[in-house]
Parts: structure tokens; sequence; C-alpha cells
């Protein structure tokens, strides 16, 4: 079909070379920054080494293996030859090449000293290491090697707006502390004390017993009670009253208190008065 | 019985699919290079005409119809399938962003605008000429047509089969702004050779570029970005995921690729049918009353409520949504004095309210939202209000601290009373007989 037809060379490329890849020979060693050897084993392609490859901050990992073709035998150069270094907590992968000759011996060295940067960064769990192999002529194969222990790394570097992308941290306003009271006993103390005049006050008119013949004439009680109106107008205000209302009726209580005290001024004016003409009268 | 229920899936998903819409308008601007030919890509077009959209066609190098006319912007999407083309003027894309125009654009190998445009967006992109080649799994296509898993994604209707892929990847950058859609597989690179013996180029390619080698899952196949002005583009390496002949090709056996319905959620979260969201309405008052206020005093308790709307395109319409568990917001002046969680109320659906007390320092604060999700509308309000300090009779009165200085006060006026009202009542006592013989 037309459909396929720019499939057909691969497929045939396919039908003639259904052969497949195999490794051959892989070893891996440790070295330490002095040369001397750490571990260096045989690995084999079906199952992974029980112990995990340690690698300290100046080791040195080397990798040989040679790419053969399984029927033949023959050492192939595949297009594709890579190391992969997959971190399954985090999710992190980092591929590396590996260089490879014609003949398919191929060889890798990781210095820890100076890593690569398609190290991933690495935390706690082990790096899993797995072969690619990918060839336009034979088919693909994927290996699990090991796993790799290497020091931990930094995290990857975060964008700076990146927080602002999640749940930021709650902030809590903290109140100035409430101012405090002195305790009620000295209030109450010292109200007595400031209330004391009154009591020795009492005592005394008790024992002058001041007259007041004319405290309820009704020259005096009118201004008697407008000043009471006048101080009971100032004690609203305290309490509760605005400035605006207080000036009102401030101001007809003031003029009220003034017409009765000038009344009640005149009327104590006539009682001097005639009480010194009575005097003189009746010297 | 069993034919029926067969029927019946796909008929209701069309139905479905009938009513989609956007949220932001309908109106479609295809750019079309001539190169490509409009019928190859029959289904996905006719999908998107079925769900609503209005399409229009245009070449590149056609003078009408434009974009922008007399600065107003004619289409609320544009589709850019013309990867190859040279002469397209990026910055044009950029401005049509600022004014919510939202964007599907397609790459290829070569060196055009747009490779550079999308650097601008943090995407990486491998040097021109290089596309995605795997040679996993064995397939009888050519490596640069790859079969890709689709991952469960939020954005994406799950249980999606494997798609095809043919373009270039793009190495993702940290910026947040960028949501990755779909990775190349893991066993995936970028090369410009097609045999064996190139396996050397591809060693020294690794060296030979700043990034590495371009491989492996952490590369970007598509990628969205949502501009902060809630502009949507998806940046999808290569055209040919979007023609027919992909939509019908088989995966496995039996299997058709999930190209379709993977493009068909692409333009739906592109053109903001999906996880659009938006405040209607945002409201504060103290916490008895339900009007605002034009000034609040310090330490009152202050509620603030937010009304959000998520856009339902099956029904085409902005609907309360009370499913946001993470919105917060912050009482701020200059720094964010408070940030609180604005929590759905329960019963009553899109309301958010959040209540606390105003700080003890007074100055213009702002009520600020500002929710940033990937791959979700970015919320912003802010309301201005001032917090004054308390007025001369705010402050606690008659306290039990000041009664000496009441009494003494009180005191005062009671002893002008008793004053006035004795010396104004009594009566001059005469002197004695005595003095006032002498005084004669």
């Amino acid at each position: 079909m037309g459909r396929f037809s720019f499939l057909l060379l691969p497929l045939l490329a396919a039908a003639a070379h259904a052969s497949h890849l195999t490794v051959q020979s892989p070893r891996f060693s440790v070295l330490s920054s002095t040369g001397e050897q750490v571990r260096a084993e045989p690995l084999s392609l079906s199952r992974r080494p029980e112990k995990a490859v340690e690698l300290g901050p100046s080791d040195t990992l080397k990798l040989t293996f040679t790419v053969a073709e399984k029927e033949t035998d023959k050492g192939v150069q595949p297009h594709q030859t890579f190391l992969r270094f997959y971190d399954e907590a985090t999710g992190e992968e980092g591929i590396q090449p590996v260089k490879i000759s014609a003949s398919g011996k191929a060889k890798f060295e990781l210095n820890m000293a100076r890593p690569p940067s398609s190290l991933p960064p690495s935390g706690e769990a082990p790096l899993k290491v797995s072969l690619l192999l990918g060839s336009f002529t034979y088919e693909p194969a994927k290996f699990d090697l090991f796993d790799l222990r290497v020091p931990e790394s930094l995290p990857p570097p975060q964008h700076p707006d990146e927080s602002t992308f999640h749940p930021l941290p709650e902030i809590q306003h903290t109140f100035r502390p409430e101012e405090k009271s002195p305790m009620m006993w000295i209030s109450m103390t010292f109200l007595w004390i400031v209330l004391s005049p009154w009591l020795v006050l009492l005592f005394l008119w008790g024992q002058v017993s001041p007259s007041v013949p004319h405290l309820f004439s009704a020259n005096t009680l009118p201004f008697t009670l407008s000043l009471i109106l006048l101080e009971l107008l100032i004690m609203w205000y305290w309490v509760e009253l605005q400035l605006g209302d207080i000036l009102l009726y401030g101001s007809g209580a003031s003029v009220l208190a003034a017409i009765t005290g000038k009344q009640a001024l005149a009327a104590a004016a006539q009682r001097r008065i005639k009480g010194v003409s009575f005097q003189n009268t009746h010297q | 019985m069993r034919a029926f229920s067969t029927l019946l899936a796909p008929l209701l998903a069309l139905l479905a699919v009938a009513h989609a819409k956007s949220s932001t308008g309908d109106s479609v601007l295809v750019v079309l290079e001539p190169k490509l030919k409009k019928e190859d890509f029959s289904i996905f077009f006719g999908n998107l005409e079925k769900q609503g959209y209005n399409l229009t066609f245009r070449a590149p190098k056609d003078e009408s119809p434009k974009v922008v006319e007399d600065g107003v912007t004619a289409f609320s999407h544009v589709i850019l399938f013309a990867p190859d083309t040279k002469n397209l003027a990026p910055q044009s894309l950029v401005d049509l962003l600022t004014t919510k125009t939202n964007l599907l654009i397609t790459q290829s190998t070569k060196q055009t605008p747009i490779f550079s445009l999308a650097s601008e967006f943090s995407l990486i992109l491998p040097p021109p000429g290089t596309p995605l080649v795997s040679h996993f799994p064995a397939r009888d296509t050519p490596a640069t047509v790859i079969p890709i898993d689709v991952p469960a994604h939020p954005l994406l209707t799950p249980n999606i089969p494997p798609v095809w892929f043919s373009g270039v990847p793009h190495a993702l950058s940290n910026n947040p702004l960028l949501l990755p859609i779909l990775h190349a597989p893991a066993e995936s690179f970028a090369a410009d050779t097609d045999t064996d013996s190139g396996a050397e180029a591809v060693v020294e390619s690794a060296d030979k570029g700043g990034e590495g080698l371009w491989a492996g899952s952490s590369l970007g196949v598509v990628t969205g970005f949502q501009t902060r002005g809630n502009a949507r583009v998806a940046w999808v390496g290569g055209v040919d995921m979007f023609k027919d002949e992909y939509f019908k090709k088989e995966v496995s056996k039996g299997v058709k690729s999930g190209n379709e319905q993977f493009t068909r959620d692409i333009a739906a979260w592109t053109f903001q049918e999906n996880n659009a969201l938006r405040i209607d309405w945002t409201n504060h008052h103290l916490v008895n009353e339900t009007t605002p206020r034009e000034r609040y005093t310090i330490k009152e308790v202050l509620e603030f409520e937010a009304h959000i709307s998520k856009y339902n395109p099956a029904r085409s319409s902005w609907e309360p949504y009370s499913g946001l568990t993470d919105l917060q917001l912050d009482f701020t002046m200059l720094d964010p004095h408070i940030r609180t969680s604005l929590r759905p109320v329960v019963n009553q659906p899109g309301k958010y309210s959040a209540t606390f007390r105003a700080p003890d320092r007074h100055g213009v604060f702002k009520f600020v939202i500002d929710y940033k999700r990937k791959g979700w509308t970015f919320l912003h309000s802010s309301t201005i209000v001032p917090v004054i300090p308390p007025r001369h009779d705010g402050y606690p009165r008659f306290l039990s601290a000041a009664w000496p200085y009441y009494a003494g006060a009180i005191s005062t006026s009671i002893g002008f009373l008793f004053f006035c009202a004795l010396w104004l009542a009594g009566d001059n006592r005469e002197p004695k007989k005595g003095k006032g013989v002498k005084a004669e």
C-alpha cells in the first residue's frame, strides 16, 4: 500500500537482519584515588550484583565490555551505546554515551573527582545503571547492569519563583501585649485616699452646723438647679455625648445659669444691703 | 447488547466533543504552510470544527486575514503549522500573547525564527538538523518515527494509548511557567546521523554543545507554557503528530494510536477549555456585617470572601467551583502581615472565605490573592483598604487604674456646687455686739 512505501527500506533491512546484539565480557572495577583496586567483578547480563557499587568522592569506576552480534560473535559498533543513570526516588536521569570502537570494544570511566555533567543529582537511593544499545541494522537491546551509590550531590537549582507556585507558609501577626492595669486593691486604696477629705468636711460640718436659710428660696434654687444641670451635662459628655451636641446643650444651659445666677446674686446683694441698713438704723 | 454498548460509548463521546467550547472565543486562525496540505490533517481540523470552533486558513505569506486588524486581535487562538517557514515575525506572536491569544506552535529541525523564539520560552533546543531518534522499541518505522507512551497527567484523559511522534525534542529549564506535558522516551536522543557509522559523531556531540547530549526522558516533546497574563502556548516538537496517517497508524496489533485523543487534549488546554478559572467578585467586611466599610480600625475582626468559577466546556458556561484546596490570602502593607488560607464555604459553591484580626499597625493594606499553579489559570486580585488607629473614644475607657482621678475630678465639681449653694443660701453673720461698739 502507498501508505507503507516510506517504510519499505528499513522493513527490508529489518527482515534481512533480524539479528540481536549482545554484550560480551562486561567487567567493572572500582579504583581508589591512589590507583589501588577496591573492587573488580565481571557483570552478568541477566542478574544485577547483590551489592551496589559504592564510589567515594575520589574513586574511579571503570567499565569495559564488547558489543557483538549474538549469532556470529562478531564485534559491531552500534549507533547508540548509552549508559543510563536513573534515580528511582526522584526521577532524575542522566544519559552518558560510551565510546565504542569499530570492533565493538567499549570502555567507560567515571571519575568522581571530576564527574561528568550527565550524572544526575543523587540522593539517598542508589542510581540504577543500565546499558542501551540501539542500531539501525540490529534489534535494540537494553541491559540492567548494576546499582551505583555515589556521594550525595546538591539538589538541582530551583527557579526563584518556584516557591510561589506552591502554598507558602502561613504568617500570623503577633499583637502587642494588652496593657495591664495595676491590681484592683491599689486602685481602691487610692480612691479612698482621694475621697477622705470629704469625710473630714462632713464631720466638720456636723460640728459647725452652718445655717442655710435661703437654700430653697425662689431666688437661689433655680440657680442651684441650673448648676446641677450643667454638671450633669458635663458628666453625660464624659460618658457618651459628642462635641457638637454638648456645645448645643451646654450653651443653652449656660445662658440659663447666667440668668438665674444674676437673679440669685441680686437677691443676695439685696439681703446684704438690707442687713447693713438695718444694722445702721438699729445702732 | 455488546454491539449496542460499543456503539454507545463513541456516540456519547461524540456528543461530549460536540459541545466542548473554549472560554475565550471560538475563532481560530490556522497558519498552514504551503508544503502541508489541509487534507492531511482532516481528522484534527474536523474534530475542532465539530466542537464548535470556526477555523480560518491562511498561508504564512498571505496578506489576509490579518491577525491584528486596526489594533484589535481578530482571532482568539492561532494554530501555527508552519515549522519550516523562514519569514514569520516572532515578535508579532509575542504581541498576540499579550492580548490573551492562545498559540499552538509546531517545530521542526530547520533553523527558523520559531527556533529562536522557543528559547525565549525557556525551551532549549538541540542544534538544527537533529531530530529525535529512538531505536527502541524494535519496530518497522524509521528511527525518527517514535511511539511514545503517555503516562497519566492532570491535563490528559487517562489511559491514552501510545502516540506516534516525529520531530525535535527540547530541554526544559526550571522556569515554573513551563508545564511539561509529554517527555521523550528514556532511550531516545537527538542525532543527525542515520547509519551505524555515525556512532562516533553521537559521542562527540555530547562534548560539543553546551548542554551535552540531548537524550533521555528529561527532554520534553510537548510542553505547555502559560504567560503571566494567562495566555497559553503549546510547543509541539513536530507537526506530523497531527496528521491523519499518524492518527490511523497502529502502535501494536489492533491498537490504534492515541494521537487523536492526545491532540484533542492539547488543544483543549491550549484553547482555554480546561483548567480555566476566574474570580467573579470579592468582598470584605466586618465579621458580623455584610456590607464593606470604607475603613477599618486596628484589631477588628475582618472577613474576606472570594467567589471563583471554573469554565465547564461541556456546558460552555462558567460554574462556581469549590475545588481549590490551597488558596491563600495575603493582607499586606509592603510585606505580608497576615497570610491565611481561603477555605471553601460548605453549602455555598464557589465561595471561599477567611476570617482574621487586623494587625495592630495602621496604614493602607491590601487584600491580595495571588494563586499560581501549573496548568491552571493564574488568579490575581488586590483590594486596597485603609486601617486606621482607634478614634479618641475607641480606646478602652473607665479603667480601674483611673478611679482615683475620676474621684478627684467629680469631687471638684461637687465641691463647687456645694460652695455656690452654701454661699448664696447662707446669711451674713452679724459681728459681735462688742466689736460693733468699738467701731463707733
